[in-house]
């Protein structure tokens, strides 16, 4: 037992654990990360009965996707452009980082090294079965290797940007603009551009 | 996936996929027969394969998936000379956005990875790009407008 009471311990350290590119768009008081996944676990739950995944699992790997954030740092895509200087800050934040093909390609391979060591130290002395199985839901995740894996994916980045908006709306400093054009790229679920479509509604029909 | 939808990749993700679904396919049959499967001493192997042994609903999961995409995969051919100033799948396009320059390769759902500049042909980015030209201004219109200038068009795919 006591290897999982250690697990519950050092998880829960991600419910007082703000996320980071809200501090950088100096949102005051932003969500933590175990705030983002109980948001996500909903979205999924929810879109995913309308989908028809196995919602069970798909809220698994939602409640995963961001275990390793207890020892990993929490990346954002504007890290490699960051001055210390607050105000230039500001600056880098009105346009959206573009980097080479290349360049994001190592990004990506970097983030996923840290980011798998992070989480096999956090698991490290739980029983094999649920070791194992907490590693495929969020390889699963990183590869959308089942449909849920696919689906949560994309209802992670569709939630982050339902959050954006919802700063947004109350007067923070987002740039809705390049938030959309990003979405846009990144969303081909049907269930979910049909919530993307809604959330365009909700913010903008005014 | 749709059933029966097509489901485009490119030659060598297929051929990944088909090698994966060789590999799991060759575990299930030797864990049918309760063999300790031999594939899991190599050490060439995935380690991930050894994760699948100890969540079998994943298992089983992939295997299908993999094998209805390789039955349902249709290889991304780049296009006849005459069409390749078009965007279609496959296509590596370098656009203006809102000021800036971006290039992202068009791909199908599957092998999307907007991270690594690989969107999909199903996004409402992908899906406005197809059948434009250099030059032409590409505008997503609903309550918040995009509009893209398309710069460049190459096929890269071999």
């Amino acid at each position: 037992m006591k290897p999982i009471l250690k697990f519950l311990i050092e998880a829960g350290k991600l419910k007082g654990k703000k996320r980071r590119g809200w501090k950088l768009h100096q949102i005051k008081n932003p969500e933590t990360t175990a705030e983002h996944i109980f948001h996500l676990c909903l979205l999924v739950w929810t879109m995913g009965e309308k989908k028809k995944i196995d919602t069970g699992r798909a809220i698994k790997i939602a409640l995963v996707h961001d275990l390793c954030e207890v020892y990993a740092p929490d990346l954002t895509p504007y890290d490699p452009l960051l001055p210390k200087n607050r105000k230039k800050i500001k600056e880098i934040l009105k346009k959206w980082p573009q980097f080479s093909q290349q360049m994001k390609k190592e990004k990506e391979k970097g983030k996923k090294q840290v980011e798998s060591a992070a989480l096999e130290k956090l698991v490290v002395g739980l029983p094999v079965g649920l070791k194992e199985k907490i590693k495929t839901l969020w390889l699963d995740y990183e590869q959308g290797l089942t449909k849920e894996g696919r689906f949560v994916k994309q209802a992670d980045k569709l939630v982050n940007f339902l959050q954006g908006m919802i700063y947004w709306q109350k007067g923070d400093e987002i740039q809705y603009n390049l938030w959309m054009r990003w979405i846009r790229e990144i969303i081909d679920d049907p269930v979910l551009l049909e919530l993307l479509k809604n959330i365009e509604e909700n913010f903008f029909s005014a | 996936m749709i059933e029966g939808k097509k489901i485009y990749l490119t030659k060598e993700g297929l051929e990944r996929l088909k090698n994966e679904a060789r590999n799991l396919g060759e575990l299930k049959l030797l864990k049918t027969k309760n063999e300790v499967p031999k594939i899991l001493q190599s050490e060439d192997l995935n380690p991930e394969y050894l994760s699948f042994q100890e969540d079998l609903s994943l298992f089983e999961a992939r295997l299908a998936d993999l094998e209805h995409i390789v039955k349902n995969a249709e290889i991304i051919q780049v296009p006849p000379k005459e069409k390749q100033n078009l965007i279609s799948l496959g296509a590596t396009v370098v656009v203006e956005v809102d000021g800036q320059e971006d290039e992202f390769e068009i791909v199908g759902s599957l092998e999307a990875n907007p991270a690594i500049g690989k969107i999909s042909n199903e996004s409402p980015v992908g899906k406005a790009l197809l059948g434009h030209k250099t030059g032409d201004e590409v505008v997503i219109s609903s309550l918040v407008k995009t509009v893209f200038r398309v710069k460049k068009i190459k096929y890269l795919l071999s």
